[in-house]
This record gives structure tokens, C-alpha cells and sequence, in this order.
């Protein structure tokens, strides 16, 4: 399709409705191009969400209107649900290991690679596959294979004659396999990692070695305060994703946080509040607390940067 | 190649898309099928879907039938519901019945069903909200314990009759456990709501009353929560982390993974776990507290079929429900997967035609004699929160040791009846 510019109405400059027109003319078939995206964004994204937010002040069942009640869900949530509480020690360990040890893996892996191996481009989509199966429902059952009490893993450390626990089931174990799983899918940090590496200038390397500096201290000196920017970014993508995590615990516990609510993670505590007790304002109310939480996260992390990320300009 | 496409028909093209999305219809769907939407397997829906055809094939207007498994199913349902979009034909819970009747989710059939011929008293009053005709059962079934006879009699024991006892369930501990093959007698049932409320039945109790209270004190909760203990100790059943593999799934279950000889299931289960495992699989009764003392299972509406609230044409949708209850050929494609046929003539017609888990099956909710107490009150408004929020999650901490049985049935009663409270004011 072809815009003719030209063919729009005659100039009248001094005319603020023709003007307007004008720009409506000029820019319609860059806005019906977006049209799609507009329908999508505003009736199955913020439409969604301003609703959330009234509901969150209602008590909603989904089969009879919502009732206001005010601040009575939020109240609740502090006051008077162990669930609540359970849900929240089991986002905030899974979060508090599983960002740092995925980031540290990830790095690790990066530099391993950065060094210019034969077949470097085949490695790096090996270890990238696990991100691109991350959230899917197979890996979650493969994992719930590995992990059982018969499962490959105890299998392999039956070979030393250690007889390991059903560690999927096990309430000491059970979030620690779903931390592991997490830390596998180290992919898409690691591919920004690699990127970061290649930009660091290679004449500084160079420079501290002739100094006499060993590969340790280079790289504490060198390669990890220039590769600050890039971890402030990787950790808050990954934090924000931790957060939110849910498919892996959703599918290994058939939805339930079992065994003893010790993977009851706080979106599945949400979804079951929604779907299972059909509690929708208290869900609704469960979701704006969730991204209130990352909201301060996410700004407290902003504010303390200025002490550690080095931006070399 | 170029394609030509010009400002006027793009406009056209792209505001009728826009309208079709508005309006939220697909052109894909005909405005006079019936929409049909049940939970359960691939065996089912195949039987189903076959009934659904036999009724296009008679000349009736077509359906459009959709299946989820249990967990997806509710969801949906409520949300559909609340779009005002839910189908004419739901398959419905005696769970759930009451609360979608209060609130108008479903229609009474009274008027609309028609002549459903020699239909069983109780399952027809199973399906009653406040006098009225909710819901239209598929079938009568009873809680019963799933049986791997081969195992059982590999060493050297018979599955035991419907007169069996708790006693017999440690008898039988005892020999698997001297057989020592990896295979326990029974799984771990202090966390499943049918069995408590069978072996509080059989005290003369309840699990819930008509006005929606906790039917039991604590005292119960915690000898029961102590018998499960004792078998566990003992070695008579799974340990809590072999339990704790079974998600609810027949695949996940201790039976299908050769975990344990026995577990608690239904009457009507025995065809669906059958068709997954191997070896040779019996249903009997739940155990007796003791010799002679029955009362404990009752002839549930396995499931109902209702009409939405929302249906357009809600005589066409209950005309559907009566063939599919009523019709000798439905009933022979339908056989006891979803529990034993209501209507007589339905029942004599298949009985021959039944395979032998079904025969099984029927046999048994027939025969259960003594065993049949009375059909309790539908369950309040928050029982599935009780059961899986908290009996689950409490039986689980027991079960690990993380609480005595003593802590466990007093937290269970005081904070079911809280939920109750909550739920019920």
C-alpha cells in the first residue's frame, strides 16, 4: 500500500482543525498498522489490570457481582492467613538463591566461553537450551522423574552407595529441586554476560598481565567491575522473573505447593485463591501486594546502583 | 508478484475484523449447536462424543462438546460463567451444585426435562436444590478401595470382602511386609476426605451437618490422625514421601505405580485405573471400624448433567440430557464410566453388555447391603477449601512428623470450623 502525503488536504496553516487533520491523515495508517497491538494492549492488558485493582477492594466469586469492602482483602492478608505468610518465605528463599546462584553460573559459563574455543557457536546453543524449554510443561515432568525417590538422580548416587531421599516429595528438598531447575536455565543471562565480556577491552588484559597480575585478580579488577552494568540488568530481569515464577511448581505439585505447602509459591497461592476458592478479589488483592513488592525491589535496586555499577564514561 | 490492496477495502477488511472482535464472535460457530462441556479422560470423552454423534445422527441439532481434566475444568466453568458465556450442557459436582444453583448458574429442569422413565428416588433427589431439579445424574457410584489382586494374591492372600475391618488392613500390612517385595498394603489415607467421612459415618458422626457445621470434634481428628500413624510406623502403608509423589492423577496414584496393594478410590474408577495398569485390579468396601458396623457408604450422583443459566434454548439442551440418560443405545456406549445408569430399563439393557470391571463395579454398588448409611447433606459453601487447603496440608505435616497427631486434629477442627464461619455467614 502506498501513503500519498501529497494528496492529503490543501495547506491551510492558519487552520488548527485542517492541522490536525492533517497529522490524523499523515499518521491513520501508521495507527491501523498498531491497531492490533492497541486492541491487545488496552482491552487484554490495562483494561485487565484497572479492573484488577477494583477488585482488589471487593469480595468477587465470579458467579454473583463483586461486593466493595473495601481495604478488608489487604487486611486480611496481614493479619489473619498463614497461607499468606508460608507463600512469602517460600518466594523470598527461592528468589534469595536462585537469582544469585543462576547469575554466578551463568557468568562463570560466559567467561568459559569467552575465551575462544573450537565450536563455540554450538556450545553456546547447548547451554542455551535449557531457557528456551524453561517455562514448558515437559521439563517440569522430566524434572519431576529425575527428582523422584526412583528417579535418575538417585539412581546415579545409588552407584557410591548413597541412597538418597524422594527429594520432589520431601518437604526438606522439595523448593531446592525447583532452585536447581531454575539455575539449569541459565541461557539467556549467559548470553548477555558474553556479550558484556566481548566489549571489554582487551589491551587491559593485556596491560595487567605485563604487570605480572594473575587471571584471579584480573578478573576482580578488570572483568567484573566493567562488567557491572551488565549484571545490575541481569539481575533485575532475573529477580522480576523469580518473582513471578510458577509453571515449574504449578506442574510438580499438580497445582497444590505440596508436600506440606513448602513450594507454595506466592503466584500459585494467588492462582489457587482465584481458581480453586474462586476468591477473585482476594487474588486481585494478592497481585497488586506482588507488584508493589517488585515495584520496591526494582526502585530499591535502582537507588543503591550508583555504588556499585561502574559506567565507564 | 504485488498485491494490490487498496485504502477503502483495507479499511473495510480491517473494521470488519475489528466489529467480529468486538461483538467477541468467531464465525466458526453456529448459532444453533449446543455447547457441551464435561471433565474426565480421553476414555470418556471418546464414549461421549459417540453418544453425541448417535444424537446428531437421529436427526437432533448438533453439539459442540469440549472436556478438561478435573483441576481445569472449575476454572473455566467460573469463568465462563461470569462472562455470561457458559455452555447449555454442564456437567456438574455435588460439590458445587448448591452453590451454582443458589445463584442461578444452572436452571431447575422441573418444567423442561421430560419423562425420564424408572429413574432411581435417590439419585434423583441427589440432584434437588431447595426442592427443585438441578442437576440430572449420569450414575450412582460409591467410594471403594482399589484392589491390585494379582499382588494379593502373589502373596498368598485374597482380596478381602465387603465384611473387612481396619484389623484386616493391618493383617494384611503384616503379610506384605513379611513378603517384602517393595510393595506396601494400602496407601497413606489420613488426607483423603472420603475416607474420614466413611469412618466417621460409621461412628454415628459426620463430616458436615445440614446447617454447615464440622460434624466431629477434635477428639476424632485426632484418633484418626493416631491410626494413621500407628499403620505407618508399622510399615502397613507408604511412607509421607512416597505419598507425597501421588498428585490426584490415576497415573500419579500408589496403586498405578505399584507403590502400595490398596487405596481408596470409586466405584466407578476402577474402569479408567484398569485401563493403566497391568495387572488385574478389583474393587471391595472401605474398611469396617469393626465387624458388622456399616453405615459408612452411601449411592452418590457420581455427576450431574445441568443446563446453564444462561442457555438460549434450554428445552433443547434437557432434551439432550433425557436422551442421554434415558436411550438404551447411549447407555450401552456410556456403560458405568461415569457410575451405574439410574434409569432401569438403561440398566438391564447394558448389564449384559458389560465388560468384566464394569460388571465389577455394578455389581458392587448393588450388593453394598449393610454398608449403606444415608445420603448426607450437600456439602457446605468452603468444603473443598477443608479438604485441600487443610486436611491435605495437615494430614502432610503429620505424616512428615512436623506435628503430632494430637496438634494436627486440634488445628484441623478449629481452623475448618473458622473457614466454615467464614464461608457460611
Amino acid at each position: 500500500m502506498t501513503v500519498h502525503a501529497a494528496d492529503a488536504a490543501p495547506q491551510d496553516a492558519a487552520s488548527g482543525t485542517s492541522k490536525w487533520s492533517r497529522a490524523w491523515q499523515n499518521h491513520a495508517p501508521g495507527y491501523l498498522f498498531l491497531l492490533p497491538w492497541f486492541i491487545g494492549f488496552f482491552g487484554l492488558t490495562i483494561g485487565p489490570i484497572i479492573s484488577s485493582f477494583y477488585l482488589s477492594f471487593t469480595d468477587f466469586d465470579l458467579l454473583t457481582s463483586p461486593e466493595w469492602i473495601g481495604l478488608a482483602n489487604y487486611e486480611r492478608m496481614f493479619t489473619n492467613d498463614r497461607a499468606f505468610a508460608t507463600s512469602m518465605r517460600v518466594t523470598f528463599t527461592f528468589v534469595l538463591f536462585s537469582v544469585p546462584l543462576k547469575l554466578a553460573f551463568a557468568l562463570a559459563i560466559a567467561i568459559l566461553l569467552n575465551r575462544g574455543m573450537k565450536g563455540l557457536p554450538l556450545y553456546r546453543a547447548v547451554f542455551y537450551l535449557p531457557s528456551l524449554l524453561g517455562a514448558s510443561v515437559a521439563i517440569a515432568i522430566l524434572w519431576r522423574q529425575l527428582f523422584a525417590g526412583d528417579g535418575l538422580v538417585n539412581q546415579f548416587l545409588s552407584i557410591f552407595g548413597i541412597v538418597g531421599p524422594s527429594w520432589i516429595s520431601n518437604p526438606n528438598y522439595s523448593l531446592w529441586t525447583l532452585i536447581v531447575l531454575s539455575v539449569w536455565q541459565f541461557g539467556s543471562p549467559m548470553i548477555i554476560f558474553l556479550a558484556g565480556l566481548r566489549q571489554i577491552p582487551q589491551d587491559m588484559y593485556e596491560a595487567a598481565s605485563l604487570d605480572g597480575a594473575s587471571k584471579w585478580r584480573q578478573f576482580w579488577k578488570i572483568t567484573l567491575p566493567l562488567l557491572t552494568p551488565v549484571v545490575f540488568f541481569n539481575a533485575i530481569i532475573q529477580t522480576i522473573e523469580a518473582f513471578k515464577s510458577f509453571t515449574p511448581a504449578f506442574i510438580i505439585s499438580n497445582g497444590t505447593g505440596s508436600p506440606i505447602n513448602s513450594t507454595l509459591f506466592y503466584t500459585l497461592y494467588l492462582y489457587n485463591e482465584a481458581f480453586s476458592y474462586f476468591r477473585m478479589g482476594y487474588a486481585s488483592a494478592l497481585a497488586w501486594f506482588l507488584l508493589l513488592l517488585i515495584a520496591c525491589f526494582t526502585a530499591f535496586s535502582f537507588l543503591t546502583s550508583k555504588y556499585w555499577v561502574h559506567y565507564d564514561d | 508478484m504485488t498485491i494490490r490492496l487498496g485504502r477503502r477495502q483495507f479499511l473495510m477488511g480491517s473494521s470488519a475484523l475489528a466489529a467480529a472482535a468486538a461483538a467477541g464472535i468467531s464465525p466458526a460457530f453456529a448459532q444453533s449447536a449446543l455447547r457441551l462441556i464435561f471433565w474426565g479422560g480421553q476414555a470418556r470423552a471418546d464414549r461421549t462424543y459417540a453418544v453425541t454423534d448417535l444424537y446428531e445422527a437421529a436427526g437432533n441439532p448438533g453439539l459442540e462438546a469440549e472436556f478438561l481434566s478435573w483441576n481445569d475444568y472449575w476454572p473455566k466453568l467460573a469463568t465462563q460463567t461470569a462472562g455470561g458465556t457458559a455452555p447449555d450442557i454442564i456437567q456438574m459436582d455435588y460439590r458445587y451444585i448448591v452453590e451454582y444453583a443458589t445463584r442461578n448458574a444452572i436452571a431447575p429442569l422441573d418444567d423442561v426435562i421430560g419423562d425420564l422413565g424408572e429413574f432411581d428416588a435417590d439419585q434423583l433427589e441427589g440432584g434437588k436444590v431447595n426442592g427443585q431439579l438441578y442437576g440430572i445424574s449420569l450414575g450412582a457410584n460409591s467410594v471403594a478401595t482399589l484392589a491390585n489382586k494379582k499382588a494379593i494374591e502373589e502373596i498368598g492372600e485374597t482380596v478381602p470382602d465387603n465384611s473387612w475391618t481396619y484389623a484386616d488392613l493391618e493383617r494384611l500390612g503384616e503379610a506384605f511386609k513379611s513378603a517384602g517385595n517393595g510393595m506396601v498394603a494400602f496407601s497413606d489415607g489420613s488426607g483423603t476426605e472420603p475416607m474420614l467421612d466413611n469412618w466417621l459415618r460409621q461412628r454415628g458422626l459426620a463430616l458436615y451437618t445440614a446447617d454447615n457445621k464440622l460434624g466431629f470434634t477434635a477428639d476424632d481428628a485426632v484418633e484418626w490422625f493416631q491410626m494413621w500413624n500407628g499403620f505407618r510406623e508399622k510399615g502397613y502403608i507408604v511412607d509421607a514421601e512416597t505419598q507425597a509423589l501421588d498428585t490426584g492423577t490415576p497415573e500419579s496414584s500408589m496403586v498405578a505405580t505399584k507403590k502400595a496393594a490398596m487405596m481408596p478410590s470409586n466405584s466407578n474408577q476402577l474402569v479408567i485405573h484398569q485401563s493403566i495398569n497391568d495387572d488385574e485390579l478389583t474393587i471391595t468396601s472401605y474398611p469396617r471400624i469393626a465387624p458388622g458396623v456399616g453405615g459408612g457408604h452411601y449411592r452418590k450422583p457420581s455427576m450431574f448433567f445441568s443446563v446453564g443459566g444462561s442457555s438460549a434454548d434450554p428445552a433443547a439442551a434437557a432434551a439432550f440430557i433425557n436422551f442421554f440418560v434415558t436411550n438404551p443405545e447411549a447407555g450401552a456406549i456410556l456403560g458405568v464410566e461415569r457410575g451405574i445408569p439410574c434409569n432401569s430399563a438403561v440398566r438391564e439393557a447394558i448389564t449384559p453388555t458389560l465388560d468384566e470391571q464394569s460388571q465389577i463395579a455394578l455389581n458392587f454398588v448393588a450388593n453394598l447391603g449393610d454398608l449403606v448409611g444415608a445420603l448426607p447433606p450437600s456439602p457446605p459453601a468452603a468444603a473443598g477449601e477443608i479438604d485441600l487447603n487443610l486436611l491435605r496440608v495437615i494430614s502432610q505435616e503429620v505424616a512428615f512428623g512436623a506435628r503430632s497427631a494430637e496438634d494436627g486434629g486440634k488445628a484441623f477442627v478449629e481452623e475448618a470450623t473458622a473457614i466454615l464461619a467464614r464461608a457460611n455467614a
